[in-house]
């Protein structure tokens, strides 16, 4: 079939150079992937249109890039799945990252981000003569997040990123995961101390963009999660950034209320999260709290216990012990 | 058509407006809801991050309890949806589902797995149909230009919502706008975060995410947003002007709830749909829309 | 001008672990490579890395003497009894690192068979084995904080007569041409698969590094032993690990058997990979295919298995050609997989022989793929070849920085070599449009060289194409490269490999014919039979000073092993 591949194209050997559009017409296999058809473009059409590719075989990361508005890996997306209704398919470069040319973007502020977590093992000392032991469990868990190949599909539609480029992003944050989850790594108080800083674990959203568009199943931001539940075990103090803080109690408020009443109350959970003495927060809230008064939206302080509440905090209250028990 | 209801927390908290224009344009369009009696937060992803294990037992429990009344949940939060569709595949396996019902037994309940949850957005495309929907709108919205904002959670992981088997939901908000007679105005944000999760965490980057799809959808020439979040509602509508004010831009777009968007077709007033509780003023998109104040 | 003692040419796991070795003696190092490190090809190398463990009670010697008989005693005995030797303890190493090696129940590390070994030695993760330790190289070369040139592209090595004294690169970023100066400059670049057509490589797996040193001067050694993996996915040539067959998978033909029962009844699908090749081509050859292909059978394995152990093929293959592995037998073929041979060494990596018994090029250093110490001789064994990467990586840099300590750097004319490179781009550049595109040039050489040198070979077959090659050498001059900018041009970096592709399609052509027997990779149809009497020897091709190609031998090295019949 004939398709249409509209790329965003870059030329910075250009006088004034501006992004513009070009689109190309393709025949296309039924199990052509958008590298294949790209990599035909380039051979065949115009071999002018630049972008990173080598392995074909989505293990060396290289071809990132949004097809219709989404990262993926280009070697691992079949064209056909893609196209619209009049065979139209949109190629843009990776988000986030400056452009260089075509879909070839700047690297380099991904890379200062992995080096920023400390990527790298910090065992216990004197090593060993022989192997350090970790058990296959530990290993096998460690696989997929491993299975990174740092090919930037997350940073590309990271949400966060889009308004905050100090974010570490996911896949810096991924990849300091690997290092508190490995056993053999025995620097987890400074290292989750480090990710509790301002741009860390707690700047994520939660918004799962990074999941989606991950194509190796490393989901960053559940390793974000696993992080932030490792942290508030672990009673790692949160730092001079009070978002962290802030996080700590959120997720602490949070559990708290519902464990106790069944349902969220907002007003609550946004007092206790910044803190009922913290007086400069609380009162910038005012306005936006006497809004919501005057419209009668704010819950109230104290509202009816639910029908069942007794079921849920039993409930809560069993599991918390056997939370404990299983601490011991 | 009936469905065990579930409200969700911000509905029966900060965005009442919710939950009066759901009940109102239910009743009109003639599904049954009757209120899960008991049902509990689903834990919004929050829970999830310190407690797992909770989360998922509370959310059996909601399960249970829609079992025991025979009938599918239907929710009106994308928030709630997302968590529920993700913990009932994590429930779909036996083991943990065994394990997650010794605890549910101490309380006389059991979830038998295979529970339906729907948001009403998917109720509109799939057990009503657009072509009801069609005739259903008395008042014609065509002039009316809306931009959909999904919310995170009804749109992401895609495979525990279910789309490959029903590819539609891929674009439920688009496809109902137009079966009410407006437009839809297609922006990059739809499917992107209103900020919610880190409005106390920082402040900062929530506004500028509001600003920036509001921002935007204000650029592209929308009269209104509409979502089917509350929690995206929140911040959308009640952080609006501090967000525009942190990024020097002026904006005024009003945010209205899914219901509300039915609602004003179907030839309700405003006050029934609560267009008098929204911070950003909806005085304008009503007079539009030809809704009585 | 940027100047270091040791440069390293290519960021593969055998010039990382280079340059880490160098970097942690605290030597001025850098490393110069045309993709960011991880993007690697050692990245899909997937099965494991062989070392025998003596608290394990393996003996080295075994592992050495199944290495000598994998690679048809051609390997030389003193190299291969280096690399084994050294396994153990490089290992070790490499887990102390942080790679996530699969593990025993007492949380020790863990072994899968492997091809050609009596014995389990083959340490693994998953089947992404190359992928995991190439991303803890890289971690460690973060923290040592290693200069690299990231996406610099080598075009000409700096030489004055027969010494190397650095290269002159192109920042891709920029399209600027730079000399770097080094007192020993170490190739690591990688194989040469994209000289065939299919092959397993990845499309920057041109010979870039075997093409500089044999313009410069340098012997390259064994070019007609090229490793056919038996299991290449249909249609793209991807690879599927020997490890599914490690863990039992089966071989069979369109009739359902399992054919290897007629070719190497002992150790059946895990003999060594030319003979498993040579197997499955004749099975093609007698009809007994499937649209050219023969299947790799892992249902049995069952889905637990495979999803701990090969879940990567599990995913290319979905992915590739549509086939649940857990469900029904995938396709496969023999493809382009390794070049055992490549730049002529000693064991610690010289491009030169200090003693005189061989020409090369002094200051120059190899190792990995691109290097032939020879540890591989005419078959590679599969799981060896990631540790090669790391010994003679390691090795070549201890030879590199004594080298270095022990010179000063090359005097020469910055300006002279940058705009000698400058001039011969631009004449590239400045190509009529009526010549070949590169891809085209590419494709043709690949396809002739996948029929003349496959993997049954005649002499008719390989003089054909040799003169094909011959003929597209002369093609190349007008190659045309459509893209004239200087940011990126990612069209004149494929021109300049198709340009080394094709000095080596050459050279494996002549060694081809004038290897007259059948050893290891390189099976002739009319010489069918191995000829120790006449050629337990290598071949060394070097350019002479008028640019003609000039052939030499070098005895192999026993030292223990004498050689034998060789049956699986």
């Amino acid at each position: 079939m004939q398709a249409k591949v509209n790329v965003r194209r870059f030329n910075p050997d250009e006088e004034a150079p501006k992004p513009y559009n070009q689109e190309y017409q393709v025949e296309v296999e039924e199990n052509f992937t958008v590298l294949d058809t790209l990599i035909k473009v380039r051979e065949e059409i115009d071999g002018s249109l630049a972008l990173r590719c080598s392995c074909r075989a989505s293990i060396c990361g290289s071809c990132a890039i949004r097809v219709n508005g989404h990262a993926v890996l280009a070697c691992k997306t079949r064209v056909s799945e893609h196209l619209s209704e009049d065979d139209q398919v949109s190629i843009e470069p990776a988000g986030n990252l400056p452009v260089i040319k075509d879909l070839v973007v700047d690297l380099n502020p991904f890379w200062d981000k992995i080096r920023a977590v400390e990527p790298y093992m910090q065992p216990s000392l004197p090593e060993p003569e022989a192997e350090y032991l970790a058990p296959n469990d530990v290993m096998l868990h460690l696989v997929d997040v491993m299975g990174c190949i740092m090919c930037g599909a997350c940073v590309s539609d990271c949400t966060v990123l889009e308004v905050d480029k100090n974010f570490l992003g996911p896949a810096a944050l991924a990849k300091a995961y690997r290092f508190v989850a490995d056993t053999r790594d025995v620097e987890d108080d400074k290292r989750l101390r480090m990710y509790n800083a301002y741009g860390g674990m707690w700047d994520c959203t939660r918004c799962g963009e990074c999941v989606t568009a991950c194509p190796k199943g490393v989901a960053p931001m559940e390793r974000i999660m696993a992080m932030r539940e490792k942290a508030i075990e672990a009673h790692t103090p949160t730092g001079p950034y009070d978002g962290a803080a802030y996080g700590y109690r959120h997720s602490l408020v949070f559990e708290d209320l519902v464990s106790h009443s069944g349902r969220l109350n907002e007003t609550i959970l946004l007092v206790k999260t910044v803190g009922i003495f913290n007086l400069p927060k609380l009162i910038a809230m005012i306005p936006i709290a006497m809004n919501a008064a005057f419209r009668r939206k704010v819950p109230p302080l104290f509202h009816p216990t639910i029908p069942g509440v007794g079921q849920v905090r039993r409930i809560a209250a069993r599991i918390n012990a056997s939370k404990r028990e299983a601490a011991k | 058509m009936k469905f065990a209801f579930f409200p969700g927390c911000v509905s029966r908290g900060g965005a009442p407006e919710l939950y009066q224009s759901t009940i109102a344009v239910a009743e009109k369009i003639g599904i049954e809801l009757e209120e899960i009696e008991g049902w509990s937060c689903t834990g919004a992803g929050a829970l999830q991050e310190s407690n797992p294990l909770l989360g998922d037992t509370l959310n059996a429990r909601n399960f249970a309890l829609a079992q025991r009344m025979g009938l599918p949940i239907m929710t009106i939060c994308s928030t709630c949806q997302g968590v529920m569709a993700q913990a009932k595949v994590k429930l779909e396996d036996d083991a943990y589902r065994a394990e997650i019902n010794e605890i549910l037994a101490t309380e006389g309940l059991e979830y038998n797995g295979g529970i339906e949850v729907k948001h009403m957005l998917w109720v509109m495309v799939e057990d009503i149909g657009l072509e009801k929907l069609r005739t259903l709108a008395v008042k014609s919205l065509d002039g009316i230009f809306l931009a959909p904002f999904y919310g995170c959670y009804i749109v992401r992981p895609s495979a525990a919502l279910e789309y490959d088997e029903h590819p539609q939901r891929r674009e439920a908000l688009e496809l109902v706008i137009e079966a009410l007679g407006a437009t839809p105005v297609d922006n990059d944000g739809k499917t992107r975060c209103c900020g919610f999760p880190i409005l106390t965490i920082n402040e900062k980057n929530s506004l500028a995410m509001v600003a920036k799809h509001t921002g935007e959808a204000q650029d592209l020439g929308a009269d209104a947003m509409v979502t089917p979040c509350p929690l995206c509602h929140l911040n959308l509508d009640g952080f609006q002007s501090k967000a525009a004010k942190q990024m020097g831009k002026q904006i005024n777009v009003p945010i209205l709830h899914l219901p509300q968007v039915i609602g004003a077709a179907l030839g309700m007033d405003g006050p029934t749909l609560g267009l008098n509780k929204h911070i950003i003023s909806t005085f304008d998109i009503a007079m539009k829309m030809g809704v009585r104040i | 001008m940027y100047s270091h003692d040791v440069l390293v040419l290519g960021a593969g796991l055998a010039g990382m672990r280079a340059a880490l070795e160098a970097a942690k003696s605290g030597a001025n190092v850098a490393m110069l490579s045309k993709v960011y490190p991880v993007r690697s090809h050692s990245n899909a190398a997937q099965g494991g890395i062989n070392a025998a463990l003596t608290d394990r009670g393996d003996d080295w010697a075994d592992h050495a003497y199944d290495t000598v008989k994998g690679s048809d005693f051609l390997g030389d005995q003193d190299a291969i009894e280096v690399m084994c030797s050294e396994a153990g303890q490089e290992l070790i190493n490499l887990e102390h690192m942080g790679v996530i090696f699969n593990r025993d129940d007492e949380g020790r590390l863990g072994t899968r068979a492997f091809g050609g070994q009596r014995r389990a030695r083959t340490f693994f993760v998953a089947d992404i084995t190359g992928q995991a330790i190439l991303h803890v190289m890289f971690e460690q070369i973060l923290k040592y904080n290693v200069r690299v040139y990231d996406e610099w592209y080598a075009t000409n090595l700096i030489m004055d007569g027969r010494r190397c004294g650095g290269i002159v690169a192109m920042e891709m970023r920029t399209g600027d041409i730079q000399a770097i100066q080094a007192k020993a400059t170490i190739l690591a670049t990688g194989g040469l698969g994209r000289v065939f057509e299919p092959s397993t490589n990845a499309l920057i797996c041109s010979g870039d590094g075997m093409a500089l040193a044999y313009r410069a001067g340098a012997p390259l050694m064994d070019m007609e032993m090229v490793q056919y993996h038996p299991t290449t996915l249909k249609g793209s040539g991807v690879l599927l690990t020997e490890g599914a067959r490690g863990e039992g998978a089966y071989l069979i033909n369109n009739k359902g058997e399992r054919f290897m029962e007629k070719y190497a009844p002992n150790m059946m699908e895990l003999a060594s990979r030319d003979v498993v090749s040579r197997a499955e081509t004749l099975e093609i050859n007698e009809g007994n295919d499937i649209d050219g292909c023969v299947l790799l059978d892992c249902r049995h394995l069952g889905t637990a298995k495979i999803m701990e152990r090969l879940s990567y093929i599990h995913e290319v293959s979905l992915d590739l050609v549509g086939v649940d592995i857990t469900k029904d037998p995938v396709p496969i073929r023999p493809g382009v997989h390794y070049q055992m041979g490549g730049i002529k060494t000693d064991i610690d990596g010289r491009c030169w022989d200090p003693s005189g018994a061989w020409k090369g090029v002094e200051g120059l250093f190899a190792a990995g793929e691109t290097a032939c110490v020879s540890v591989h001789g005419g078959n590679r064994l599969g799981a060896n070849s990631l540790l090669d990467t790391v010994i003679f990586g390691r090795r070549s840099a201890i030879g590199a920085m004594d080298y270095a300590s022990q010179n000063r750097h090359l005097d020469f004319s910055e300006n002279d070599w940058v705009n000698g490179e400058k001039t011969k781009l631009q004449e590239l550049l400045n190509n009529n449009p009526s010549g070949d595109l590169v891809a085209k040039l590419r494709m043709d050489m690949a396809v002739a060289m996948d029929k003349g040198l496959g993997v049954y070979r005649t002499e008719d077959g390989m003089q054909e194409a040799l003169q094909a090659v011959q003929g597209m050498r002369e093609r190349f001059k007008k190659v045309v490269v459509q893209d004239k900018g200087k940011v990126f041009n990612t069209n004149l970096i494929f021109a300049l490999e198709l340009g080394c592709m094709l000095d080596c399609a050459e050279a494996i052509a002549i060694g081809g014919i004038e290897r007259k027997e059948s050893r290891g990779a390189h099976s002739r149809t009319d010489y069918d039979t191995r000829d120790d009497e006449n050629w337990m020897k290598h071949i060394l091709l070097r350019k002479g000073d008028g640019g003609e190609v000039i052939k030499d031998y070098l005895p192999i090295v026993v030292t223990q092993w004498q050689p034998e019949e060789r049956k699986y």
